[in-house]
């Protein structure tokens, strides 16, 4: 018996080595074909968007040193006298952020509660939401500016709206997706002394929303600002026409005040929203 | 005490609350929402609404080809994006930069960098080098770079500094170090941070076309010239459904690879 | 007795903002010896223990670890030093994210080379030779788990894995028990002392509890302020002498 148990020991051992190993052997051959594959997809796209847009190495260099070029050239020194044409735009670009984003918080409370599973009045509602938020997603919001520019003529309108119902895109998927994580409990714990729809939503589910709602809230107007600059391009209003106009005119020192403008627009109203944030939260 | 600090809490909240308030209301009349125009708009919006149903395809023949075109532009503007942002995040990391001055200088290139909107830089990149997808190739890897530096830099920032000692203490040389201690460590936040400026370049890709670099952009902007609302509806599905599958398709493969990762670890 | 394999000879340390982490410290070490450091935090047991395979370069003094001068040593040299001498953190420090035989294999990296080494080519007898010692800690059911996903005792049993792969003649234990819980302490120390033993590995432990100390080690040593103030067997470590090295304000 004892020089069995000794002679079975190691070979026990040994077997349970090459068993490792070639379990090992195993895992390595499917995470190599994993990694294969999805590397050479890589290559692939890459190897074939270089074809298909024409690329070539030398369009690096000229592309910086062209653009380098320009913009010490023909961009410096900014011409500061346009400033005065530039103030009411960038105000005007502004007001079409902010209030693009009090309309998106107001649309995507709603999606966004009728998209969350756990305040939604039926799943088939839910699911009729979150399409509608995916949906907007998907779409850019200089896309919904040119379906306003043509529904509401040129001008800021057409640019608010579309920065308000983008804005949904990823307010509503947001907002949803904190709804479906606060606490059941707290929750349950108010339905149970008999209150209604509102009471519920307001003293359940508002004290555990409030936090992500104001944080993602301001981050949009970040994002409005930097799409409201652009959304001028389309004649929605705001800076971005102004700018468009002196390029389309050649008027290069003018167009690098408006940069400049964008630039300082973006930070101000970055500074603000996180003076604001460290206030409320 | 408490009492009073609440107090003074809420009262700055009020304040800051009917600020909001009074610029909503303010910038409202700015922007003139209040208009007859937005009455009007009703029936124009039903003008609009019959125009485009049902959406067409059909005068513009090449719209897949133009498609293609904005996913190959920003497939290209996210690989030299990638590619500069590691070799600038090297400088611009604080622990592995020769030089404190440096990593300022590169980040302060970053912030300036994101500070410019994508298609502004997609109009100055079309001065300098004209029109076609290179100028949108550019603008988006220039723009890819003002948010990736940043994140990859902050990445190797944050690894841990035992780790590398670990591997020092082993006898591995610097090129080992980097090879089986560094990239590891930060493989899978630069993909995902990769994989989600895709996603973003994408929707850039697709609106160049507005500025004149190209892609399925264009297709929208010269059927919404010649008010052919069927076709803007037409192509804005096209840039939906592109935009949808490469989510799709990124979403999948992650979750494949998270997948095949888990259970190769089991 | 036998052979000093690891000298320091007036080893100095000053850091840049003037302290002073170590003060002439003259240490012999014996081969087949478990020697364990103790001393209050910050009293440069870790400083000390970094110096003796160059990750802290001293200011001054000398270090010669089987004949080789260690802190003249640079590049290749270094690398061959430092391959045999085994190291174990506090923190572990394995490559979380990495497979947990994948950090048992780092420890194969100081005999490869570069290139080789950097794209992960370990041979088959390397990789065979971790597994083994991943059984060898009770391990070898965690071998293909993501580093992170082992609790921190096992953990700590990858990082000896690691050192163990090395084929050191001397393992350097940094704080090795100083984030785990006493039972998983007790069991990583076990292992520690086990595998030391069996393959004939010379240790140096830094600790900060002196019942462990006590417990685990041929000879201990105590360091105060950057002084080594007790030098002896464990038996000798008296009340009195621990009291000062932990307690006393005033040096003797």
């Amino acid at each position: 018996m004892g020089m069995q148990a000794e002679k079975l020991e190691p070979l026990k051992v040994e077997a349970e080595k090459t068993n490792l190993l070639s379990e090992l052997k195993r895992r390595k051959k499917a995470l190599l074909f994993n990694k294969v594959m999805i590397w050479s997809l890589l290559a692939f796209l890459v190897v074939w968007s270089w074809i298909g847009t024409n690329f070539s190495l030398s369009f690096l260099y000229t592309g910086i040193t062209n653009i380098t070029v320009f913009i010490f050239t023909n961009l410096l020194p900014p011409d500061f006298s346009a400033i005065p044409r530039y103030i009411n735009p960038a105000l005007q670009t502004l007001y079409m952020s902010y209030v693009g984003m009090v309309i998106s918080v107001v649309l995507s409370l709603f999606f966004g509660v009728m998209a969350a599973k756990n305040t939604s009045f039926h799943p088939a509602l839910a699911f009729a939401s979150r399409s509608v938020i995916t949906f907007i997603r998907a779409v850019p919001a200089i896309i919904i500016g040119m379906i306003f520019v043509v529904a509401l003529g040129l001008g800021p309108l057409a640019g608010t709206l579309a920065l308000g119902i983008g804005g949904v895109g990823i307010l509503g998927k947001a907002f949803a997706d904190i709804l479906e994580e606060i606490d059941k409990g707290q929750v349950e714990a108010i339905r149970a002394t008999g209150a209604s729809w509102f009471q519920i939503m307001g003293q359940g589910v508002w004290p555990q929303f409030k936090t992500g709602f104001v944080a993602w809230s301001l981050y949009k107007m970040d994002l409005n600002i930097r799409e409201a600059a652009v959304l001028g391009i389309i004649g929605a209003g705001g800076i971005g026409y102004t700018l468009q106009g002196n390029i389309n005119l050649f008027q290069y020192k003018q167009a690098s005040v408006g940069i400049l403008m964008i630039f300082a627009l973006i930070l101000i109203v970055e500074f603000t929203t996180a003076k604001i944030r460290e206030k409320i939260l | 005490m408490s009492h009073i600090r609440n107090y003074k809490e809420n009262q700055t909240k009020i304040i800051i609350g009917l600020l909001a308030f009074f610029f909503f209301v303010f910038s409202l009349f700015k922007i003139g929402i209040i208009d007859e125009r937005i009455l009007q708009a009703f029936s124009r919006a039903e003008h609009l609404v019959k125009g485009m149903f049902p959406p067409t395809l059909d005068e513009p023949i090449d719209i897949f080809g133009a498609a293609i075109q904005s996913l190959q532009v920003a497939v290209m503007g996210t690989f030299w994006g990638v590619i500069f942002s590691i070799a600038l995040a090297v400088f611009a990391a604080k622990n592995l930069s020769p030089h404190i001055s440096i990593s300022y200088l590169v980040k302060g290139f970053a912030a300036f960098v994101r500070a410019v909107p994508a298609l502004i830089w997609a109009i100055l990149f079309i001065i300098a080098v004209g029109l076609g997808p290179t100028p949108g190739i550019l603008a988006l890897a220039v723009n890819s770079i003002g948010m990736l530096l940043k994140v990859y830099a902050e990445a190797i920032e944050e690894i841990d500094h035992g780790v590398i000692d670990a591997m020092r203490a082993t006898g591995a040389s610097k090129f080992q170090v980097i090879m089986q201690g560094i990239i590891p460590s930060i493989m899978t936040i630069f993909i995902s941070w990769s994989v989600f400026r895709f996603d973003i370049n994408l929707r850039y890709a697709a609106v160049l076309g507005v500025v004149g670099a190209g892609g399925i952009g264009w297709e929208l902007v010269r059927a919404s010239r010649v008010m052919a609302y069927d076709q803007v509806l037409g192509v804005t599905l096209v840039i939906f459904g592109m935009i949808l599958a490469a989510e799709m398709i990124t979403r999948y493969l992650q979750k494949r690879t998270d997948l095949v990762n888990v259970r190769a670890s089991q | 007795m036998s052979e000093v394999m690891l000298e320091t000879k007036n080893v100095s340390m000053v850091f840049p903002d003037g302290t002073e982490a170590l003060k002439n410290i003259n240490i012999k070490i014996h081969r087949g010896e478990l020697v364990s450091i103790i001393g209050p935090s910050g009293a440069g047991k870790s400083t000390f223990m970094r110096s003796l395979n160059l990750l802290n370069v001293p200011t001054s003094g000398e270090i010669v670890f089987e004949g080789e001068n260690v802190t003249k040593a640079k590049g290749k040299q270094l690398r061959h030093i430092r391959r045999r001498i085994g190291m174990i953190f506090q923190h572990f420090n394995l490559i979380k994210r990495s497979p947990t035989y994948q950090n048992v294999l780092h420890g194969r990296l100081g005999y490869m080379p570069s290139l080789k080494g950097g794209f992960g080519r370990f041979s088959e007898e390397d990789t065979e030779e971790a597994l083994a010692i991943l059984e060898r800690v009770g391990l070898g059911q965690q071998a293909f788990k993501r580093a992170d996903e082992l609790s921190g005792g096992q953990q700590q049993r990858v990082g000896i894995a690691r050192a163990i792969a090395q084929s050191p003649s001397l393992i350097l234990a940094d704080e090795p028990i100083a984030s785990l819980d006493p039972s998983s302490s007790e069991n990583v120390m076990n292992y520690l002392k086990k595998v030391c033993q069996e393959d004939g590995i010379t240790s140096i432990v830094n600790l900060h509890q002196v019942d462990f100390a006590k417990q685990f080690a041929d000879r201990i040593i105590g360091i105060k302020a950057g002084e080594v103030v007790f030098d002896g067997k464990p038996k000798e470590l008296t009340d009195g002498i621990i009291n000062h090295l932990y307690y006393d304000k005033i040096t003797v």
